[in-house]
This record gives C-alpha cells, structure tokens and sequence, in this order.
C-alpha cells in the first residue's frame, strides 16, 4: 500500500516496504550488513554522526559487486548532513520513514538505468574502477563529473563516485584513473585547480612550513639588515637599538639613524634559526606531508591538474555496453586466452566429453583481497604482478590447458584429461607458489588465495558450470 | 737622423759633473730610494730571516696547535662567475680550519643563484645578499658582522691562492703579537695574456714582491691588499670594518696602524690575480688607486702629520714616504723635464736616450739582484727580461702620467667622491664628512 510503511522487525534492523520495493533500513549505531543488505531493493539509513554515516555509504559504494554498489541509498532524517561525499552518493533524503512512497519513483528510475548496464569483468584494476564509476554516473543520470573540494580527501578534491572506492592513502590514484579515461575518451575535464602532492605518498595533506635550510627547524626569526651609508657599517637592526628608547644609533660611528634612503637603508632581512644558530636570508620552504611525515622540498612536490569532468557520448554507451579497454588488457598477458575464446572452448570440451570417455576439469584461483593490494601498488606493478602470476601458472601446467582472466581476481583454468584429484593437487600447489611470491614481494600484505576445481559435466551449459564455479567467490 | 758615432763622442765627453747634473732626479731620489735602499733592507731582510727561523718555526708551531678559526670573508658584486674556482681553490688549504662567507652587493647577473648553489652543496659556508647596492665596504663589514673566526681573511672573487695561503698569512699573527694586519703577496696570473699585463706583472714582481718586503721591514707599509688581506678580529671590531672607497685598502691600513698595531707583508703567502688587460682598463684601475693617494693622506688621515698624542714615527715616516714618491717626486718629475728642456734644448736628444738607458740597466739590475730574493716567479726570469726596456715607458712616462691626472682630479674635483665604484648614497655623505 503505498503512502503507507509496514514494518517487519529484522533483529536490529528494519525491512520497509515501499510499493513492490523491499527496503533495508539500518538505524543509527547499528552495523549495516552487506549480505542482508544486498537481497533488498534499496538502503535506508538513519542519519547519524556524520562519520558513522559517511561509514555506511561507502561501504555500500566501495564494494565490488554491482548489484551492492548500485543500490540506491537513501538518508532517513538526513536533512542537516552537509557532507558533499555524503551527499553525492547517496539517493535522497526523507524525513519520516512514512514518506517511503516517495522514493519509489527514484528507485524505479535507477532500477531502469541498471537494466540498461551490461557488466565486464575487467581485468585490470583501473578498468575496474572506471566501469564502477560509469555505472554509478549512468544510473543517477549524472552527467557532469565535478572535482568537489572536500576536507576529507587526502588531496583536497573528491570525485564522490571514483574516490569512495579508496582509502585516503591511495585516494591520489583517483586522478590517474580520471586520465585515463580523459584519454579514453569517456569524459572530458576542464581545468579548474592545480594541486602538489607529497612525492612518497601522493597525498594532499601537506602543511607549508619555513625551515632553516641547515637543520630544518621552524624555530627561526627574522631581523632587516641595516645599512649605515656615513660609516659604511651594515648589521642587523638589533645592533642598532637600544634599551633606553627607540631611536637608532650606529654602533660603528654613534650617530643617530635619520631618514631611511638618506642617511640608512634596509637592503636585506636575514634569518636566524634558533635551534641551530644559523644565519641564512633564503628561508627553505618545505611541506610536510600529514600522512606518510615525509618532508618535501616544495620543488619536488608533484603537481596533479584538477579538471571538472562531463560524461561523453562514448562514457554513456561504455557504461551501457562495458568498458572497451578491459580487453587490450587480457590481450597483453601471453600465455592466456581471452574468456569470450575461453568460453567457447569449454562448450567444445563438454561436447568433447559426451563423445569420449575421460576427465576434464574446470578451475578458478582467486585472490581474495587483490583491490587492496592493487591500490597499493599502483597501475605498472599491477600489472606486472599479473604477468608474474600468469608465469607461475603456465609454468605449472601442460601447455594444453587453458588459462583466461575472468577478471583481475580471478583466473579461469580448463585442464583437460586429467583426473579431478591430480587437478586439485597442481591447483594448490600453484596457489602456494603464489601466495609465496606475493608474500616474499609485499611484506605488509596478507594473501588470500583460493581455488576451485569442478569436473566438467555433460550436464550442464558451458556457461552455467563456469557461473557456478564463479559465483563462489564473486558473492 | 741618430748619429751614434756623437752619441758616442758626447757620453764620452760630458764628464761625471754634468752627469749628476743631467740626471740628478735619477741619483738623487730614485736610486737612492729603490736601488740602494731596497738592496740594503732586502739583504738585512734575509739576514734576519735566516736567524728568526726557529722563532718563525715556533709561531708556525703555536698557531696550528691553537688551530683558530679563520673567516674569509668575499665581498663583491657579479662575482658568481668567479666563486666557484675560488671555493675549489680554498678547498685545497693546507689549513682546513675556516669559513666562507661570500657578501653578494647587489648583483644584476646569476651571482646569486650560483652561490646558494654553492652553499647548498657545502662548498660555502654563508651567502648574504644585500638586494640594494651598498658598495664594498659594506659588503665586507657585513661579511666582517657575520664572521665568527678569530681571525679576518678578505679575498677577492677572481683571485686564486697557493695551497698554503692561509697557512702563510695567518702564522705572522704568531711571530708578533703586535701584528694587526697582514698583506699577502699578489701576483699576476695573466702575465702572458697581453703586453700590458705582461707590464704590470714586472710592476707587480718589484712593486709587491720586493717592495712591500722593504717597506714592511722599513715599518712603513701602508696597503694591504683587498685580494689578500688578513685582519685580528679584535682589531676589526675595535675599528668597525672598513669606511667608504674607494681607496678602502690603504684607509683600513692605516687606520689600524693608528691604532697602534703593526703592519706585515708575508711574501710567501701567495695570491694570484687577473691584472687588468687593455690600457683603458689600467688607467680606470690607476685612476682610482691614485686619487686614494689626495684623499686618505692629505685629507681623511692628515692627521698623521699633527704633533698630537697619537703622534707615532713610523706613521708619520710611511705617510711622508708615500706623498714624498708618489706626489712630490710626480710634479719634481715634470720640473726635470723643464729643466731639461729650457738648459739644455741642443742636447735633448742624448739625454733621452741616455735616461731609457740608464733606467734600463737599472731595470735589468733591480729584476736581476732581487730574483733570489722573491717568494716565486709566475714564469721563468727570461720571459721577462726581453720586456724590461719597455719598462721605461711604462713606469715612467704611462703610469707617472695616469698618477698626475689622478691626482689633479682629486685636488681639483674630488673626483673620487664621484667615482662610480661607490654608490652614490654613500659617497655624499663620505663628501660632507670629509670621509
């Protein structure tokens, strides 16, 4: 019944209805739970403190699965949340939960943009991120892509649907992705800012300070120089003060400073540091970055363009159609196929198979938490990684079985004519070589890497057995 | 046309009378002052030396044991160019044991850029920089304001030291207590670039060499050199640095020599520098060291001459040497010549010859006797003997000339007070206080 809510208690949660639409409401302290969250239709969260809040939206909007970062989200007595990011990723804001009937026309109107989206699994990180992006722009009918200057972002500006999707610490990777697809042609920038990043971190959050070019302390002062044109006597103009007034005496010829540009000038200051007891005139500025403490020369900070950004044509059908780039980065890994040649392969083995009497077998290797570790290392040693792990697989494969890119997690293996405990064994010892090289290359990085393996069956479709050896580990 | 067979028949013939007569301004001041007494100190200098070696080496001993810090201080402007084969050349001192301090007066070329560069990378220690031209003295008092050495090393930009210099400059403090001041000894590194350069180095081997040596030891030494000059810091900051130039070299000697204090020339404290290479050049230099001469002797410091307290011989000796050859001698000088031109007009002629003769052999004698007795040649004797004649024309007749217009425009005009090398703003008040 429209107009009208009917509540249903979900332990610390609320289901609301609204029209044919389920809605999870997550009252204020309570966690948001994803997998509960992810069956309805849209969100509603009450709008608390703004960190707790801000909290919740980007859980939803930084995850991975479209069928979460997609849902709508709406603000229950959000009115006075002032948080651009907040306000940016979020649907709307209503006042009373009675008021529910009102976002039906919202949801219905995402709901249809999603229909429209036709989802890649992209291989590299960026892609990733910009297919996120572009759909999140797509369904809210967002064509402009404006750089918002926002207190919270480690570099001054957020693009709300890109950054959500980083941690302040790899948030400079933002403009990168934002180049790229400038170079893509799926958005256009207009200058607007110029920013300086730390050079060791990328971060934004820098504090200029004046240091001794000696021992870089703050603690320093400053005094003009004083120039006695009779007698030729130039010092510091405490040399020429005293205690008893405030008239200037020569401390060379004793006579009285008259007239500036007559009988004294002030040619130069000069500094003195406090901590170091060095004279200098040139004060070093430096920036000193909040985050990683690194203090940067001011002519070695990096220097990023801030562009506000419109959605093109070609941005809107690659939303619509997916992101084109994803497959010149399959292609780039020799020894894998592209998963389109992947999944007609399969569909040859199953036929293969009810002609003839053997084993074959379907796997996936999955690296669980890679978003991470691919923010962390930037878009070359992405890259690289990848090539690396291909090499290790292949390595540890007969040269007849395949290997695809599902996407930049998970890797899609076909070994055929083998029985499904041998597969298992090389799949797991391939996994441990894995583990060890990512280990032994990121110390600080916790690998999780998971595999599978299916018989192939005559039973099933090509396509269903690889669906459901995915689904696993795409929830 | 030049008959030698007459030349011959009137030397031959004038008799010894006549001789002194015709050149009575060669015997009378100028050998007497630069051959007999040049020789006799030079010798007794040696002498002296010889026997004050253990004493020498006992200074040289107490003052590497006390290992005193040393300023050397820079002052100039669009000297950039030059700074970095200085730093380098400095960073060869066999005393390691000083600071740079290079004073940029208001240079409009990349003097500063290369200096902070320089700084950076350690090879200065301070650079200051007054934006506003102050001129040289300013710029070497706020050098001199900034020092914390214990000892005042000021150096010309374009200049080059041996690798001993400020071992060799500095020790004499030890040998003396009453040392105030100590000029080391300048020689020219472009000898071979042009005739005139060439000219002044000869000038430079006798004047500097030799003649400070004498000078020195004579007590009456009164210009240490801006290239390479050493000061006590006490001395310095009783004095308040150096006043207005141009001419401050001299102006600082003799302030410190009414002070009380020696002044010494140390030969083998060895600076090499670019003398100036065309005749324009050389005359701007002469120009402005001349007229020194008027307005710190006659005028600033003229009190030298009053029988006051501070009356002090020596001082008085220097400054009545200095005005007595270099001013009196200039304008007896032209009296010669009319002397020579109204008594004796038929035989002019000879007595010209016969004085680029004379001048010459005493040339070749000077630079010959006084070889072993100078610190270092730049080249061998021989490359310069082949010039020695046209030292005539040089000393005698080119310098002597720029030393009368000097002087005249001092008298005159107060030319100094106007001379570009000194900001205006400075040298209007030098004028009114008689600076």
């Amino acid at each position: 019944m429209e107009g009208t809510a009917d509540k249903v208690a979900l332990e610390d949660d609320f289901l609301l209805r609204a029209g044919n639409f389920n809605l999870y409401v997550c009252l204020h302290g309570k966690p948001l739970e994803l997998e509960k969250a992810i069956i309805y239709d849209a969100i509603v969260i009450e709008a608390g403190d703004q960190p707790h809040t801000l909290n919740l939206v980007r859980k939803v909007r930084s995850h991975l699965n479209p069928e979460c970062y997609l849902k709508p989200i709406f603000l229950y007595k959000g009115s006075d949340n002032r948080d651009a990011l907040i306000h940016n990723l979020t649907d709307g804001v209503i006042f009373s939960l009675d008021q529910t009937s009102f976002l039906i026309p919202v949801i219905e109107k995402i709901y249809l943009r999603i229909a429209d989206l036709t989802y890649t699994t992209s291989i590299s990180f960026e892609a990733q991120m910009i297919d996120k992006c572009l759909n999140l722009l797509y369904t809210r009918q967002k064509m402009d892509f404006p750089a918002i200057m926002y207190v919270g972002s480690s570099i001054g500006y957020s693009f709300p649907e890109l950054s959500v999707n980083f941690h302040l610490r790899d948030e400079w990777q933002v403009l990168d992705i934002l180049n790229i697809m400038e170079a893509e042609g799926i958005v256009q920038g207009d200058y607007t800012d110029r920013i300086y990043q730390c050079n060791q971190c990328s971060s934004g959050y820098l504090i200029y300070r004046e240091v001794c070019p000696t021992c870089n302390s703050t603690n320093c002062s400053s005094e003009d120089l004083v120039h006695h044109y009779p007698c030729a006597f130039i010092g510091p103009i405490s040399d020429f003060k005293n205690e008893l007034d405030s008239t200037l005496h020569c401390p060379k010829c004793n006579k009285n400073l008259k007239h500036i540009g007559v009988d004294y000038d002030k040619p130069s200051i000069i500094y003195t540091c406090k901590n170091c007891s060095g004279k200098f005139q040139d004060i070093n500025v430096k920036a000193k970055c909040v985050l990683c403490l690194n203090d940067n020369e001011i002519e070695k900070l990096v220097t990023k363009e801030i562009k506000n950004y419109r959605l093109t044509k070609k941005g809107e059908t690659a939303a619509t159609t997916g992101y084109v780039s994803t497959a010149k980065d399959i292609e780039e890994f020799i020894g894998t196929i592209k998963i389109d040649t992947f999944r007609t392969m399969v569909k040859y083995e199953v036929e293969r198979l009810k002609q003839n009497d053997y084993n074959s077998n379907l796997a996936c290797i999955y690296l669980k938490n890679a978003g991470g570790l691919y923010s962390m290392i930037g878009a070359n040693s992405q890259r690289a990684l990848l090539k690396d792990l291909v090499d290790v697989v292949r390595r540890n494969l007969r040269s007849s079985d395949l290997i695809s890119f599902m996407n930049a997690n998970s890797l899609l293996i076909q070994m055929n004519e083998i029985p499904v405990k041998i597969a298992e064994h090389v799949l797991a010892e391939i996994c441990d070589i894995m583990k060890r090289l990512i280990s032994k290359n990121f110390k600080n990085y916790e690998t999780d890497i998971r595999y599978k393996v299916v018989p192939i069956t005559t039973r099933l479709s090509h396509e269903l057995q690889i669906q459901q050896l995915t689904n696993e580990f795409q929830a | 046309m030049f008959d030698f067979d007459d030349f011959y028949s009137y030397i031959t013939s004038v008799g010894a009378w006549k001789l002194i007569r015709i050149f009575w301004f060669y015997l009378l001041f100028e050998f007497f002052r630069y051959i007999f007494i040049e020789a006799v100190t030079i010798i007794l200098w040696k002498i002296k030396k010889r026997i004050n070696r253990r004493r020498l080496a006992h200074a040289r001993r107490s003052f590497l044991k006390e290992n005193p810090k040393v300023s050397i201080i820079v002052p100039g402007k669009n000297e950039g160019k030059h700074i970095y084969k200085l730093a380098v050349s400095l960073k060869e001192q066999t005393y390691k044991n000083y600071e740079i301090i290079i004073i940029d007066d208001g240079s409009d070329d990349l003097t500063p850029e290369i200096c902070k560069n320089l700084q950076k990378n350690g090879f200065i220690n301070l650079f200051l920089r007054n934006d506003v031209r102050g001129g040289k003295a300013s710029a070497a008092n706020l050098a001199l304001r900034f020092a914390t050495g214990k000892y005042i090393v000021h150096l010309d930009a374009d200049c080059s030291y041996d690798r001993d210099a400020i071992e060799k400059i500095i020790t004499p403090f030890y040998y003396d207590k009453e040392i105030g001041a100590i000029g080391g000894n300048v020689m020219v590194r472009n000898y071979d670039e042009s005739l005139i350069t060439t000219l002044q180095a000869i000038e430079y081997l006798d004047a500097i060499s030799i003649g400070r040596i004498v000078s020195s030891e004579l007590g009456i030494y009164r210009v240490i050199s801006g290239a390479f000059g050493a000061f006590r810091r006490d001395v310095m900051d009783r004095l308040g640095g150096w006043d207005i130039g141009p001419g401050l070299d001299g102006d600082i000697t003799v302030k410190i020599r009414k002070l009380g204090y020696k002044i010494h020339f140390e030969p083998s404290a060895i600076c090499l520098t670019n003398a100036p290479d065309t005749p324009r050049k050389l005359i701007k230099q002469r120009l402005r060291w001349d007229k020194s001469l008027v307005r710190f002797r006659l005028r600033k410091h003229r009190d030298i001459f009053y029988p006051t307290r501070s009356f002090n011989w020596p001082n008085f000796i220097s400054f009545t040497e200095n005005i007595t050859y270099n001013l009196i001698l200039n304008v007896t000088w032209f009296v010669y010549i009319v002397d020579m031109i109204l008594n004796y007009p038929s035989e002019l002629e000879y007595i010209v010859i016969m004085n680029f003769i004379l001048y010459t052999v005493s040339n070749y004698f000077k630079f010959l006797f006084f070889s072993p007795f100078r610190e270092r040649q730049q080249a061998p004797v021989h490359y310069f003997l082949v010039y020695l004649p046209l030292m005539v024309f040089y000393f005698g007749y080119f310098l002597r000339i720029v030393r009368t217009v000097a002087y005249f425009q001092e008298f005159v005009f107060k030319a100094s007070y106007n001379d570009p090398w000194n900001p205006q703003k400075s040298s209007r008040h030098a004028k009114a206080l008689k600076l």
